[in-house]
């Protein structure tokens, strides 16, 4: 699904955010990225969905040569895969179904497609009674489900997460955690970037961890420290 | 396109007009004034041209025989106006026709009956079909056997043409002026509603909206601040015209003709697209600008 050679990003500031990354990701793989603040995380996300282009190497999402990406052709990449940030990106003066079904009006979706994708996602992430309301009327979590079910809905095979428990307190967190297990389960290939260290030990995913805008780890089955579990792999 | 997609795409487009109501009154506002001083200075210059045209075209050269050219000469040079293609007119003048509109003309001032022999030669009174041949026409018929002199007002004409000429090319340079600062309005607000919606279109990219798409609210925003504004613009010059002509008319009677030549109708749609089309661009290049970086 996803795959990264000899990557490299180095800001116009001189700052190199990914120093060298070698990554594969399967179909249908469930995987943490973890790290201190300022490792590259989110840099190597934003490399996925072409948000940045990396300085060299070349990267593979769902068959696409994303390093090599030409502007225009960046929505088609985007429609292949949900996009979910810390900040939730929701749109306030629009409900929640809006919210939702805004990412398919966008995209030229009919009528007809969008009434029935949008309260699919909304019964997945649980949210089917407060489609009418306002995201500044829900909780944390209830946004961040919003944001979620607005990044699944064009079916996607590969779903981004950036620091999305960030702003939740346990419970929620637990929740959404679920949520993309779930979403995981489906079929969909889930990537985390977090520094939620009950989470990744709880989950018991595969780690990957950078420091310095390097792959440190990859673990299999791995913990938020290393040196926790006792079936790590370390890696080149 | 059914009928949720437009509706969706219609809701935008007013969604984005009203947010920034004041900020949208100020373009049209502008716009109309712009359009408005457009409209007027085209109405004008309409006027002018049609003046200048009309004193163009009054201009006439007269050709002066010798007193003693011979019947032959006349003659041929009555045939060399009627063969040459430029001319419009040629009225033949005899010398006793000539004294008699000269008696007419200095009736009461000079006593004419003092003359013994008629001292006038004959003479033609040549139009041309375009202004601007009455020096070359001239200028072939003062080199004819038995002509005397050619008159055709030769510094009037110079300087009517340097006049129309002038005219035209100020008028331009107006209109260009009058058309960017419209332009660079329309541009700024567009700018202004992107900056506001940033964060929507941030979204929308996110999702895999594609910038046409993302473009096109934003390009009927524009649309409709220029041709509001044509609209505003052309009200005030109907109710200008309405109101101004008619006074106009009674203090000026020899523009009358002139203002009545004006054609409105094709005024009203060069100024509606003239609105529409800097609107469309401007906004164009506004948001473009902003989906490149």
């Amino acid at each position: 699904m996803i795959s990264l050679r000899g990557v490299t990003l180095v800001y116009p500031n001189g700052v190199r955010a990914i120093d060298g990354i070698d990554l594969e990701i399967a179909k249908g793989d469930f995987v943490f990225l973890v790290g201190h603040s300022g490792t590259g995380k989110s840099s190597l996300l934003r490399l996925l969905y072409r948000e940045m282009m990396p300085t060299t190497g070349v990267i593979t999402v769902d068959g696409i040569r994303v390093d090599r990406l030409r502007r225009g052709r960046i929505p088609a990449l985007r429609r292949h895969l949900g996009v979910v940030f810390q900040d939730f990106k929701l749109l306030t003066d629009k409900t929640v179904w809006e919210n939702v079904a805004f990412a398919l009006q966008v995209t030229g979706t009919n009528t007809k497609e969008i009434v029935r994708q949008v309260p699919r996602c909304l019964d997945m992430v649980g949210l089917s009674h407060k489609s009418r309301m306002y995201p500044d009327e829900l909780s944390g979590g209830e946004q961040q489900r919003t944001a979620i079910a607005r990044a699944i809905v064009n079916n996607p095979k590969l779903l981004l997460c950036d620091e999305p428990t960030g702003n939740l307190d346990p419970q929620n967190t637990t929740e959404i955690m679920e949520l993309l297990g779930r979403i995981n389960l489906k079929g969909t290939t889930v990537v985390v970037a977090t520094h939620n260290q009950a989470v990744v030990d709880r989950m018991r995913r595969r780690v990957v961890r950078l420091e310095d805008g390097r792959i440190i780890t990859d673990e299999e089955r791995g913990y938020y420290f290393l040196g926790l579990g006792q079936d790590q792999v370390l890696s080149g | 396109m059914d009928w949720g997609k437009i509706k969706f795409f219609l809701g935008e487009v007013l969604r984005n007009f009203t947010r920034n109501a004041s900020m949208q009154i100020t373009a049209v506002g502008t716009v109309a004034v712009t359009v408005a001083l457009l409209g007027a200075f085209l109405y004008v210059r309409a006027s002018v041209a049609h003046l200048g045209s009309d004193m163009l075209s009054q201009i006439t050269a007269s050709v002066y025989m010798n007193t003693d050219a011979s019947a032959a000469q006349v003659e041929a040079v009555r045939t060399a106006l009627a063969k040459d293609a430029r001319i419009d007119k040629a009225q033949f003048v005899s010398k006793a026709e000539g004294l008699k509109e000269l008696r007419a003309r200095m009736k009461g001032q000079i006593d004419l009956s003092i003359l013994t022999e008629n001292p006038l030669p004959d003479m033609f009174r040549v139009r041309t079909r375009q202004p601007q041949e009455v020096p070359a026409v001239a200028h072939a018929l003062a080199k004819m056997k038995g002509v005397h002199e050619v008159d055709y007002q030769r510094d009037i004409v110079a300087r009517l043409l340097q006049i129309a000429e002038l005219g035209r090319k100020a008028g331009i340079a107006v209109i260009a002026v009058f058309i960017v600062v419209a332009g660079i309005i329309i541009f700024n607000t567009i700018r202004l509603t992107v900056f506001a919606r940033r964060r929507e279109i941030s979204i929308m990219q996110l999702v895999g909206a594609t910038n046409m798409y993302i473009r096109m609210p934003f390009i009927c925003e524009g649309l409709l601040d220029g041709l509001l504004g044509a609209a505003v613009a052309l009200g005030i010059l109907a109710l200008a015209h309405a109101s101004l002509a008619p006074k106009l008319a009674a203090a000026l009677p020899w523009l009358q003709m002139n203002i009545v030549q004006v054609d409105l109708s094709s005024m009203v749609l060069e100024l509606l697209s003239v609105g529409g089309a800097v609107g469309l661009i401007a906004s164009w290049i506004s948001v473009g600008r902003y989906l490149r970086t």
